[in-house]
């Protein structure tokens, strides 16, 4: 459904998306997790048609968004970060605007609406004007817009974000029934959890370039080959740091504000014999733990998290 | 006939604010304050008979409401339009207008049209006002549509103008005050280059010929509106002096006409700006 090929976007010397392939098939749900700034957005918006690639080429239903920059959108159903409403219409007078703007039949829009409302449950809003509706709800409204022309792929960037959690869970309730449909969707989210439970599949992405990408659990297996282990100190950082990089069973090490990560390729006796030499070292160690391996904590791991890589 | 939804929505909301009914209230408060300020001026307003009624100034009574009308359009056409894409911008929503297959031509057409619908709308609203004058006779029916074919055209253009500059600008003031600049450069910055011109070639010895002001005025509203209100001015009056700086010579007989050319010249200036317009938002960086 979607093929993404080397594609790269400069601003300038910048590198907003780096070299970035990925593939997803019909009916898939990929998550596109990364930090702020990683690339997400850009690589979204040039799905989207919305911004012009630097290199590389963008297929969607078998369609090269260059080359027929136009009638590709009739596939695609956008739903940005950041958007605006028009304010002074009705609910059912947003749908039926832009269902005009997808050229859909006047006499196919009322039954459309209320198809969409129902699935996105804002059928008892339908006599609000679009000013009048939460947060949440706007968000809703927006995806029903985005699935007025019934696409084939759903291109959602951070669709939960700024929600209550209320929100979010309603938010996450209509997903699922999108997943239900068939529909084919890339989604962009910080809230792990919850595209672990949504999404076949994920890519980590971090300045611009694709880190892992895969199935959860391809993934938690290419990166389960790395055991991680934290250890928390009172002091004496910089020497257990030290002490850590001595040992060949230890690779890269990440420094928190209060405790290390470090990357582990040796046995349980190995770990033992790390945390005997820390002692004799006179490190004041008050934790020494192997992390439990989940989505968030690979993620948090590959892009090295908010300390800096030792 | 499948209606362009961008121009469905916009007149639907246009209508529903209290804006539309403002605009209009404050448009013939104008208007009737111009006529009203005109009669007074001339003494008509407290005559009784014949005696002293005077036709004449009932016909520049039409003149004076058609220039005024005029200078309203070049005023208000930048307001309704200069806002048509950065609005769309400031509030979010172009992106999403972007991402659909939705022709950028129609989205800018769609504006325009908006945009010379409410000028329509005000227009047909002052006819009533415009009609005291028929009252008095000396102004015919065929000069009233040259004169409202004038108007709409010229809403075109400017229209056009705005729509432009808000595809450019991401502030509507910014593409509202640009708009004003480029009215101004082509009504009175016309005349003042043409001035200049015949003050420092030409001492202003000679009077310009019909095809010199042509040169010079072409894109000037005030120089096709000098030929639209030809048959109502009189020579000894200050549109007489707008006549002739229209046609060289106040008496003279001439084919096409500077309504025509300017006209014309809107047309294809519009043409231009639909289609730079409608590249720019199609344009993604």
């Amino acid at each position: 459904m979607l093929i993404i090929n080397n594609l790269v976007k400069n601003y300038g010397k910048f590198k907003a998306v780096d070299n970035l392939s990925l593939e997803i098939g019909k009916g898939h749900i990929y998550g596109f997790v990364g930090a702020n700034g990683a690339g997400k957005t850009t690589t979204m918006k040039i799905v989207a048609g919305l911004l012009k690639p630097t290199s590389g080429s963008v297929v969607v239903a078998g369609m090269d968004i260059l080359k027929y920059p136009e009638s590709y959108k009739n596939k695609i159903g956008y739903m940005p970060d950041f958007f605006g409403v028009y304010d002074d219409l009705k609910v059912p007078e947003y749908m039926d605007f832009y269902a005009g703007v997808y050229g859909i039949e006047k006499s196919q829009r009322a039954k459309l609406t209320d198809e969409l409302l129902e699935l996105v449950n804002l059928t008892e809003k339908k006599d609000f004007y679009v000013d009048n509706l939460s947060r949440g709800m706007k968000q809703r409204l927006c995806l029903a817009r985005s699935l007025i022309h019934n696409p084939e792929l759903l291109i959602l960037d951070e669709p939960a974000s700024g929600l209550d959690p209320k929100a979010r869970v309603e938010m996450k309730e209509v997903l699922k029934e999108l997943k239900d449909l068939g529909k084919t969707i890339i989604i962009s989210s910080h809230i792990l959890p919850e595209l672990a439970e949504l999404c076949t599949s994920i890519g980590i992405i971090e300045k611009g370039k694709m880190v892992v990408s895969g199935t959860i659990e391809e993934i938690m297996q290419k990166t389960s080959q790395k055991r991680v282990i934290r250890v928390k100190v009172l002091s004496e950082l910089e020497g257990a740091v030290k002490i850590l990089k001595e040992q060949p069973s230890i690779g890269t090490v990440n420094v928190h504000n209060d405790y290390l990560e470090a990357d582990f390729h040796g046995t349980n006796e190995n770990m033992a014999e790390i945390l005997k030499t820390a002692i004799k070292n006179e490190i004041p160690v008050v934790s020494f733990t192997e992390v439990d391996r989940n989505i968030e904590s690979v993620f948090m791991h590959l892009i090295g998290g908010e300390g800096n890589e030792n | 006939m499948k209606i362009n939804p961008v121009v469905e929505k916009e007149l639907k909301t246009t209508m529903r604010g209290w804006r539309a009914p403002l605009l209009i209230s404050l448009y013939l408060g104008f208007l009737l304050l111009v006529i009203y300020l005109y009669f007074l001026a001339n003494d008509q307003l407290y005559t009784h008979g014949l005696q002293s009624f005077n036709p004449r100034v009932a016909i520049n009574a039409f003149n004076t409401l058609a220039f005024f009308q005029l200078l309203l359009l070049l005023f208000i056409t930048p307001i309704l339009t200069g806002g048509a894409i950065s609005s769309e911008r400031e509030r979010q929503t172009l992106d999403l207008l972007l991402c659909t297959s939705f022709s950028t031509y129609k989205v800018v057409l769609g504006k325009i049209f908006v945009s010379i619908a409410n000028i329509l709308l005000l227009i047909t609203a002052s006819l009533p006002i415009m009609g005291i004058v028929f009252m008095f006779g000396g102004v015919e029916i065929s000069n009233l549509i040259l004169l409202f074919f004038f108007y709409i055209i010229t809403a075109l253009m400017l229209g056009s103008l705005g729509v432009f500059y808000s595809t450019i600008f991401k502030k509507t003031i910014v593409s509202i005050v640009m708009s004003y600049l480029t009215i101004g450069l082509l009504t009175f910055g016309t005349y003042i280059i043409m001035a200049l011109f015949y003050f420092f070639f030409d001492g202003f010895r000679t009077e310009p010929k019909y095809h010199e002001l042509v040169a010079f005025l072409f894109a000037n509203p005030l120089f096709g509106f000098g030929t639209v209100i030809e048959e109502t001015a009189s020579n000894s009056s200050v549109f007489g002096a707008l006549v002739i700086l229209s046609k060289g010579d106040f008496a003279a007989k001439i084919i096409i006409k500077s309504w025509m050319i300017n006209l014309g010249f809107d047309v294809l200036f519009s043409a231009l700006l639909i289609f730079l317009s409608a590249r720019r938002l199609k344009h993604v960086k």
